[in-house]
């Protein structure tokens, strides 16, 4: 049923590309005083634009956004806080540099008569406004860059409530808490005082125990808006994930072998963003991470090739233990990653093609130190086939290829290297559909000739359809693993957000 | 946990405690040395030393500290002291010039503060670009050195008031200007533009107005700078500020800002405008021959932000120990 209601917040027919990509397509909702609504959807799923445009930060393309009834079309996030509108950002945005109380009341602090930002006395206001919202352990003096992040995360929060704003939004607001009841409470507490709430999270047991009703997003469009109570867990996180049509829907018989000498096999890793985390890595196997933003997959692979620091674990490769002292040492054992940011962390814009390839094993082709061209050539068309790059890009700039060709690049450079094991974070983003294709014939093959991969894809169909096995990461730790019967997006899914037999994940999570 | 890191933190200071000490430290010496330094007037004199630096390592203190660089400082400093030169004895005079100077620092601050902020052109490159075109203005107003700095100017600024050296008086109020600042709203966005600028945007901080003040204001300093130099060498030369500008990011570098911006201040500015000169003075004290100068320089730049970053490595080991 409708409520009739004149609507604090009526978000209609909202869209904002970036680009070619849609990052919000036609999206509606409305939102009434005094209740939550809580706001679904994968990674990607568009959350975050609805987040940056409700705050200001970004103008749509089309739609209109009415606050109690006036037209809102903040210019900048003072003026939507200016219109009742505040926000608790998922990626925190406090100054690490300045104190807790002058992060507190930014960007305008007040002044005492000489015109200048009174020290002392904020901290005492900022000490009440923090105790008024039962945070009893900051110091308002303290330096935000001393903090520890889940202490930041409170203060984002409550910097984002004491306003007492008309409109709030939470996004993601729970990733480094420790005490998620303590923002319940003051959730609760938030609604008797008339405010309307929007709870972004991909965590659906805090969208059970905080909303009544729910909006799922997917791909930018809204897929489903309904009461909470009513829907099944199925049904929420069948049409989070989708039936994106998997054009490789045949599974491919596994070459993996289980009873062989892992090719990697690590135990009880422990470090800054994982908390004990083991698996084995057979031969001619595909071994899948899945896992929501920033639930320690990033760390895990950095870590593996010695980007990140590992305070306590081993690895052991083919059953010798080993210390992995940098992606340089992990290359030379065989371990070669395909990383993430492909722009930022794997290309050289200005360099051909060719070279990108070739540059980690560029010695070979230079005796007595000079480049041989042919010689370069030689070694890459080696690899290029196995990937299927056309020849024709090799002496273009990477810069001007496609994102689809860059990842195949990137995947020729890691072949070069001629590893046993290959870590694959994400290879197919931004990918189109014939590359895709590309790059798991490549997996597929690598791994029928014995190679191992580790491979995390936010796509979970792919996971689903390449994997022999699959962790699922929740909260910096193993939340579950999913065999080749039990493995679908849907039980990934869940397993992901926490909720079925996540317990123990929760459980084991640690402090802030 | 977090408390005993500010609380290290507090004891081993920043930068700027680091060069208050070491040029404590290269006074004492210096002064064993040449017992004279403890006069009133051996203290004028390494203040007027240092005042010229001291006003334009200042400047470029506010445009670093917001997370930019700024090279148009010489530049500055050049066309103030030909435009000073050849008007303060005639059009213009002394408060005239003054004006006339201080508003050309404003004007080429703002271009700077203009391109960088607003159309997000890179700082080093825009303020380089400034700082040429800068030079040829002042060769263009005055293309060979000479003309003349009027009385007035020369003996205000050289001189003393109840006994206290003018460039005294001028640093004082400088730095009493900046502890307003630092305290302001306007203090607070500088270091949240120069720490994270997604974060300060996120927190409702106009980061484009902030970064355009601290260019501006820089500005108006170099012109400072350009005018109290004109009462020191009391007459124009247009190429007489080339070689400031290392000397300007050696003192900001010693004083223990980061050039990385958000850390930092002006106080460890004007020590590491002091610890400068009072090295070139030792130097020349002990008799070492002129080349082997910036030799020591470069040894002691290193060695202040060294100690000027050992509390941040302490912090940072200790936060790492606990991670």
């Amino acid at each position: 049923m409708k409520d009739r209601r004149q609507p604090v917040l009526d978000f209609n027919s909202v869209s904002k590309r970036y680009g070619a990509t849609v990052a919000l397509d036609d999206v509606s909702f409305e939102l009434h005083a005094g209740e939550v609504c809580g706001c679904l959807g994968e990674n990607g799923a568009g959350k975050s634009t609805l987040v940056k445009i409700l705050s200001g930060i970004v103008v749509p393309d089309a739609g209109e956004i009415h606050i109690a009834g006036q037209p809102f079309r903040p210019r900048g996030i003072v003026d939507a806080r200016a219109h009742g509108v505040s926000t608790a950002f998922q990626e925190l945005s406090l100054v690490p540099t300045l104190s807790v109380a002058a992060n507190m009341f930014l960007p305008r602090p007040k002044l005492n008569r000489l015109g200048l930002v009174p020290r002392r006395q904020i901290e005492q206001e900022a000490e009440q406004i923090l105790q008024a919202h039962d945070v009893t352990d900051i110091s308002p003096a303290a330096l935000v860059e001393d903090l520890p992040l889940g202490m930041r995360q409170r203060i984002e929060i409550v910097r984002a409530l004491w306003r007492r704003p008309a409109v709030l939004l939470l996004d993601e607001a729970t990733a480094a808490l420790s005490d998620r009841e303590w923002l319940f409470g003051l959730v609760d507490r938030m609604l008797q005082a008339n405010t309307s709430i929007l709870y972004i999270s991909h965590k659906l047991d805090e969208i059970r125990r905080l909303c009544r009703r729910c909006v799922i997003l997917r791909n930018g469009r809204k897929v489903l808006e309904d009461e909470v109570a009513e829907m099944s867990d199925e049904a929420i996180f069948s049409s989070m994930a989708g039936r994106s049509m998997v054009e490789t829907s045949t599974r491919q018989s596994s070459s993996a072998r289980p009873g062989a000498t892992p090719v990697l096999e690590a135990s009880h890793l422990k470090g800054p963003g994982i908390e004990d985390i083991g698996f084995s890595l057979a031969p001619g196997e595909i071994l899948g991470v899945a896992g929501l933003e920033g639930h320690g997959q990033s760390r895990l692979f950095k870590a593996l090739v010695g980007l990140s620091p590992l305070e306590q674990g081993t690895i052991a490769i083919e059953g010798v233990p080993t210390m992995i002292r940098s992606p340089r040492h992990a290359r030379r054992l065989g371990l070669v990653l395909v990383p993430e940011e492909r722009k930022s962390e794997g290309l050289f814009n200005d360099l051909s093609t060719q070279a990108n390839i070739s540059l980690p094993v560029i010695n070979e082709a230079s005796p007595l130190h000079f480049l041989n061209w042919a010689a370069e050539r030689r070694l890459v068309e080696k690899v290029t086939p196995t990937v299927n790059l056309a020849e024709r890009y090799l002496p273009l700039s990477i810069s001007a290829l496609s994102g689809g060709n860059q990842q195949k690049a990137i995947l020729a450079r890691a072949l070069l290297a001629e590893p046993r094991c290959l870590f694959l974070f994400d290879p197919t983003r931004g990918v189109d559909v014939g590359a895709k294709q590309n790059i798991y014939a490549m997996m597929r093959g690598f791994v029928r000739e014995g190679g191992a991969i580790l491979f995390y894809s936010t796509e979970l169909d792919e996971l689903v359809h390449l994997c022999d096995r699959c962790l699922v990461l929740y909260r910096n730790t193993i939340a579950g693993e999913l065999g080749p019967e039990g493995l679908s997006q849907d039980r990934i899914l869940a397993l992901a957000s926490g909720y079925a037999g996540g317990a123990r994940a929760i459980a084991s999570s640690g402090g802030a | 946990m977090a408390k005993s890191i500010s609380l290290i933190r507090k004891m081993a200071g920043g930068g700027a405690t680091a060069a208050s000490a070491l040029l404590c430290v290269m006074f004492v010496i210096y002064a064993l040395h040449e017992p004279s330094a403890l006069s009133l007037f051996g203290i004028g004199n390494v203040l007027n030393n240092t005042v010229v630096l001291a006003l334009a390592a200042m400047g470029l203190t506010l445009v670093v500290l917001c997370g930019e660089l700024d090279l148009s400082g010489p530049g500055v400093i050049a066309i103030a002291n030909v435009v000073v030169a050849t008007t303060s004895t005639g059009t213009l005079g002394t408060g005239g010039s003054l004006a006339a100077v201080l508003a050309i620092g404003a004007a080429v601050g703002c271009v700077n503060g203009f391109l960088v902020a607003y159309l997000k052109l890179q700082s080093l490159a825009v303020s380089l670009g400034t700082l040429i075109a800068c030079q040829g203005i002042a060769l263009l107003v005055l293309p060979a050195p000479g003309g003349e700095v009027s009385d007035a100017i020369v003996n205000t600024l050289s001189g003393d008031f109840f006994g206290i050296p003018a460039p005294a008086i001028v640093l004082a109020l400088v730095g009493g200007l900046w502890l307003l600042l630092k305290h302001s709203r306007m203090g607070i966005w500088l270091y949240a533009v120069g720490t994270d600028e997604q974060a300060s945007r996120l927190s409702g901080v106009n980061v484009r107005a902030t970064k355009l003040f601290a260019f501006v204001v820089s500005g108006m300093c170099y012109a400072m700078a350009g005018y109290v130099y004109c009462a020191e060498i009391g007459s124009g030369d247009p190429r007489i500020s080339d070689s400031f500008l290392l000397f300007m990011y050696a003192a900001v570098a010693i004083g223990g800002t980061s050039l990385n911006g958000g850390r930092g201040g002006v106080i460890g500015t004007l020590a590491g405008a002091g610890i400068l000169t009072i090295l070139q003075k030792m130097l020349f004290a002990l008799g070492v021959a002129d080349f082997y100068t910036n030799i020591f320089n470069g040894i002691i730049m290193i060695l202040a932000i060294f100690f000027g970053q050992l509390s941040a490595l302490l912090a940072g080991a200790q936060r790492l120990r606990k991670a």
